[in-house]
């Protein structure tokens, strides 16, 4: 361990460490543009400079190195003067834009400024004009005026995914990032740029000029759209302004755990999980009576009519003919009160899943499993296995289906013939698509986004998602609708009485099962 | 898409990449050679010499628009460059660029009509003992006067 | 006085030619050290010459070498600072024309010294016919058996090569040099890592200028005494000052480290023209903060000059005389700079652009009555807060200018308000 001062309180850090990252765990922040700790440090944006006692000049703090006794000052006047001076070399050629800027209220610009800066403007001259709108990406534009050069976008693409599709050309006043002859950045793991960029250079089609980012509030969650799980940060509104229907996220951007996910994610996640919340929602109950007679519904009456039908099997000992169709976006608590409902309580032995199609595993982040919990649902006791038609068509009187990816579609004549056969099928879903008028009934579920529980990732790493979009119409998530149906039919009162949510549901799972008591 | 260097220039290439440890350490020499058979590096040499040295394009791209002796378009037959830097100005070099500028009837930059000269004013060219002095191609021409720069494009006929 | 060292041998016709530099006495020094010194005999009398760097910034040359490990798994390389690229600078360009072998040499001595077996001479672009004579007499030399493989028998080898850069002034900065010598833009790297250790390719690296390697076979002939006696003596052997400017033989000229600079304008240079009066001089190269023409009796080594506030350099003297409008150099150098900027650090890249534009608008007669404050506090801003040493090279002359000229510029607006 070294022992140094930080501003006169003395902190140890193990040797090697950087300055910068000695007063980050003192929790002393240091302004900085071109440092990123995925990266060697470039010390370009001089905005982290120090004064170390005895040195004749200010330093890098990125990539200064912790001596026994170093004496460092973050905050002398010197160092204010150093900053400020950066900053006001910045903003001289800033088109100071914000109020049109997406990046206005999360900018290190602004926020440095607001620190460091607040000094009157005395440039005279003439701001080089820049492009303000150039597209390198699918879902990015670059804007040329607000690039602070620190080139992270360069170093992402150079380091990380190794593609290669941002440079640096020009040199001087004039140097400026592009791609190759107008080639995009499509590499799958585009949108990190967008994060990566201190200030509002790098914007997001999907996120441009949609809402500012003051009104939005961060919630922590999984990734569900494959089975590594990544670690993210929903951006949602969560009530004001009032925005219509499903929605209220805005974007997911990476937070960053070094054990799943590191700092970023793919875009198959990050623009997938946007249209998952937003896309063909299921809002409400729906009965279909016949061929064109469709009635809405309340969750009420809904629970009634399911749980007579499922009581008259009972009376006739014939629950077994109670079929599941079940997909491994379900949570672990979801899953385990499917088996403690419908396998152990009623004895139903046709469980089959439904999943989307593996994708293909990009060598990175994305797995080819492109579903959430596979795990989970394997250390629960379910065979993950595909829907086998006939033995649905021979043995279901009642089919719940969970989700609503079936694989090869329920337009497909196997799977219309298979699904003819069963009298009563109802959907749980979060999705409308074809199977929704197949269904006999139609239950809203939330989104991952608008429910609690946790997810296990391919690794056996259990994560937990929390509810953070509000859930709009009539869409109440799977665990309080199974809940409710295991209390409708009277199933064990005492235990699933006791349940009142995911939470609850959680503690039963990790008693019950080895595997899940064990992680936290 | 990409441009098929000769097997000569190929042969040429390769003996400069034997001087290094490292293919991408030959790229300027080998943006020389190219430029100097080609007069100018579009997309075209760019992706074939990155293709050769096994390096993405935009490393190609990064290091011609980073060195003002690599040129993305073409220039004329007579590439004149005349020092604006202080020396040649104390010795009144701009008496040189207006003198090249009247006479060629185009601004420094610019490329005469039938292709012939370019005119470019560039920084310090080490040879301030003979200032005012500009280069023509790669040769070095000093203590100018506008007379002596009348002989000297004279000659270039 | 005679103080012709290096250059002793320009007059002569074809000393780039071989056989003439052998008729002369070439190799003589490689001879001696190959055959009969250790490697760290060279080392040490490099050391005991205090030959400083010629190219700038005045370092050691025998400390530099000494900073290398002796032991390493890693290629070492010597990489020869040919970019003399700043302005006032020519001296190198007269030794690679004239006497290309005395810089072999002395590349083979530094190789040999610091256990070196692959050397690079980074030349300016614009060098093209002398690059080619370089490599002429490169090619002359593996021939005779100075360089290749087993160099005169002793089993030491070196391949030297010929590197040209394409311009840009920031690959003159040693570390901008070997971005550039790897292909890359001349980016300066972070130091530390300095390039001792990891250097050119990631390897142990040494990087000296041409006319601070041309002295090394004089000391390894004559001695660190012998070339102490010739300079100061913390700062050995002549120098080869450049004289440009308002003086009636600019040219080159070889005189002791340590020789006063009115000497050099006023008795090797020929003086100003009939009529002129001393105005201002810029000592060494135009990064070096200017002199008054009261504050040229300054001997001219690396630390008195330093003492006066400015720098040697690389001893490229630029004199101005009473006609020449101050104004006028300082726009010359607030656009070298802004021009030359490799725009990879804040302070650099926008500050040069804004003093640029500042100096510029002054220059159009639109200056304004704080536009020198501003240009001090400017330049004051970049100085010491740069990745690399460009930032200093292009604050300290405007803050030179800037201060010491406050007044003409100050009447320079008011003429033009």
């Amino acid at each position: 361990m070294v022992k140094i001062f930080l501003d006169g309180g003395p902190v140890e850090v193990v040797e090697g460490t950087t300055v910068f990252k000695a007063a980050q765990r003192a929790g002393i922040a240091i302004p900085h543009f071109c440092y990123h700790p995925a990266f060697v440090p470039e010390g370009s944006c001089r905005l982290c400079l120090v004064e170390i006692e005895g040195s004749p000049k200010l330093e890098l703090s990125c990539s200064m190195v912790v001596r026994e006794g170093m004496k460092v000052s973050t905050q002398s006047p010197a160092v204010r003067e150093a900053r400020r001076a950066v900053l006001e070399f910045i903003l001289a050629e800033h088109p100071l834009d914000c109020p049109i800027c997406d990046k206005a209220g999360e900018c290190k610009l602004q926020d440095y400024y607001q620190d460091y800066g607040l000094t009157e403007s005395v440039f005279r001259e003439f701001k080089e004009k820049r492009e303000k709108k150039v597209r390198i990406g699918d879902q990015l534009i670059l804007d040329r005026e607000r690039c602070v050069l620190c080139t992270r976008c360069v170093r992402f693409l150079a380091e990380i995914t190794k593609t290669h599709e941002l440079g640096l050309f020009e040199r001087g006043i004039h140097s400026e990032i592009g791609g190759y002859e107008n080639e995009p950045v499509r590499n799958g793991y585009s949108g990190n740029l967008v994060d990566l960029c201190p200030v509002g250079a790098i914007t997001d089609t999907e996120f441009r000029f949609k809402t500012r980012s003051w009104f939005l509030t961060k919630g922590e969650s999984i990734c569900p759209l494959c089975s590594r799980g990544c670690n993210i940060f929903i951006d949602y509104h969560p009530g004001f302004p009032r925005v219509a229907g499903s929605a209220k996220v805005y974007r997911i951007r990476p937070r960053t755990n070094e054990a799943v996910n590191g700092p970023w994610i793919c875009d198959h996640g990050r623009y997938g999980y946007v249209d998952l919340q937003r896309k063909n929602r299921c809002e409400k109950l729906i009965w279909n009576k016949g061929p064109g007679s469709t009635t809405e519904l309340s969750w009420d009456k809904a629970l009634i009519v399911i749980g007579e039908k499922i009581k008259a099997l009972r009376e006739n000992g014939k629950t077994g003919r109670i079929s599941l169709i079940l997909t491994t976006w379900l949570t672990n608590e979801e899953l385990f009160l499917i088996k403690k409902i419908f396998k152990d309580g009623l004895g139903v032995r046709n469980v089959s899943f439904a999943d989307p199609a593996p994708g293909t595993e990009d060598g990175f982040l994305l797995r080819a499993d492109r579903t959430p919990n596979r795990r989970g649902a394997r250390e629960m006791g379910f065979e993950v296995k595909p829907v086998d038609l006939d033995v649905l068509a021979r043995d279901s009187d009642i089919l719940f289906i969970f989700g609503s990816s079936l694989a090869g579609g329920s337009n497909d004549g196997a799977w219309k013939a298979a699904l003819e056969k069963v009298s009563v099928k109802i959907l749980v879903t979060a999705h409308l698509n074809e199977l929704a008028s197949a269904a006999d009934f139609v239950l809203p579920a939330s989104s991952v986004a608008e429910k609690s529980g946790t997810l296990t990732n391919a690794d056996g790493r259990i994560q937990r998602i929390a509810a953070i979009a509000r859930a709009c119409g009539d869409i109440r998530p799977e665990v309080q609708i199974l809940l409710d149906l295991a209390r409708e039919i009277h199933l064990d009162d005492a235990y699933f009485g006791a349940l009142t949510g995911p939470e609850e549901v959680h503690r039963e799972l990790a008693k019950d099962i080895p595997f899940f008591g064990a992680r936290p | 898409m990409n441009r098929e260097f000769t097997a000569d220039l190929k042969k040429r290439i390769e003996e400069i990449t034997a001087r290094y440890p490292s293919r991408q350490a030959a790229l300027l020499p080998v943006l020389h050679l190219v430029q100097s058979e080609t007069g100018f590096l579009s997309a075209e040499e760019e992706r074939a010499v990155a293709s050769i040295l096994g390096l993405p394009p935009i490393k190609v791209r990064e290091v011609v628009t980073f060195y003002t002796m690599f040129t993305r378009k073409p220039l004329g037959r007579f590439h004149l460059q005349v020092c604006s830097n202080l020396s040649c100005s104390l010795a009144d070099g701009e008496r040189i660029l207006r003198h090249l500028q009247a006479k060629l009837g185009i601004g420094a930059g610019e490329t005469t009509p039938d292709g012939k000269y370019t005119l470019t004013e560039v920084e310090c060219l080490g040879a301030c003992e003979q200032a005012p002095c500009m280069m023509v191609n790669f040769d070095y021409h000093g203590n100018l006067d506008p007379e002596k720069v009348d002989r000297i494009l004279e000659e270039l006929k | 006085m005679e103080t012709k060292v290096l250059t002793k041998g320009f007059e002569l016709d074809h000393l780039f030619r071989i056989g003439v530099y052998l008729d002369q006495g070439g190799y003589r020094a490689v001879k001696k050290a190959l055959t009969e010194w250790k490697p760290e005999q060279v080392l040490d009398e490099v050391k005991k010459a205090n030959l400083r760097g010629r190219g700038g910034a005045g370092f050691p040359a025998g400390l530099k070498w000494s900073f290398v490990p002796q032991k390493t798994d890693k290629a070492k390389y010597l990489c020869v600072n040919a970019d003399e690229g700043e302005p006032g600078t020519f001296k190198d360009r007269y030794i690679m024309a004239h006497d290309p072998h005395l810089l072999i040499e002395g590349i083979i001595l530094a190789a040999y010294a610091v256990g070196i077996h692959t050397a690079y001479i980074y030349i300016r672009g614009e060098y093209e016919l002398i690059a080619r004579r370089l490599e002429g007499a490169i090619g002359d030399a593996y021939a005779k058996g100075y360089l290749g493989k087993n160099i005169l028998g002793v089993g030491f080898d070196l391949d030297l090569y010929v590197h040209r850069g394409a311009g840009a002034y920031i690959c003159g900065e040693e570390t901008g040099l070997l971005e550039s010598l790897e292909g890359k833009r001349g980016n300066p790297r972070l130091k530390p890592p300095f390039p001792a250790s990891v250097g050119l390719f990631q390897s142990p690296t040494v990087i000296n200028n041409v006319e601070t390697l041309a002295n090394v076979p004089f000391i390894v002939l004559n001695g660190a005494a012998w070339f102490l006696e010739r300079g100061s003596p913390k700062d050995g052997g002549t120098r080869i000052f450049g004289v440009s400017g308002a003086v009636n033989k600019p040219g080159i000229y070889e005189l002791p480290v340590g020789t006063s600079l009115r000497e050099i304008i006023f008795d090797h240079a020929g003086g100003l023209k009939p009529g002129r009066t001393l105005k201002a001089v810029i000592p060494g190269g135009m990064s070096s903060p200017v002199f008054k023409a009261d504050e040229v009796d300054v001997k001219m080594d690396c630390d008195c000059v330093a003492a006066a506030g400015s720098m040697l350099g690389s001893g490229a003297i630029i004199v101005i005389d009473d006609r020449t409008p101050i104004l006028d150099v300082l726009s010359k150098v607030a656009k070298f700079y802004a021009h030359e900027s490799c725009g990879q650090c804040t302070p650099c890249r926008l500050g040069t652009s804004w003093i640029h534009k500042i100096v510029k608008r002054m220059a159009a007669g639109k200056g304004r009555a704080d536009d020198v404050d501003g240009l001090i506090r400017l330049s004051a801003n970049i100085k010491g807060r740069t990745l690399c040493p460009l930032g200093d090279a292009a604050a300290l002359p405007v803050l030179a200018i800037a201060k010491k000229f406050k007044a003409e510029l100050q009447t320079a607006l008011k003429g033009s308000a």
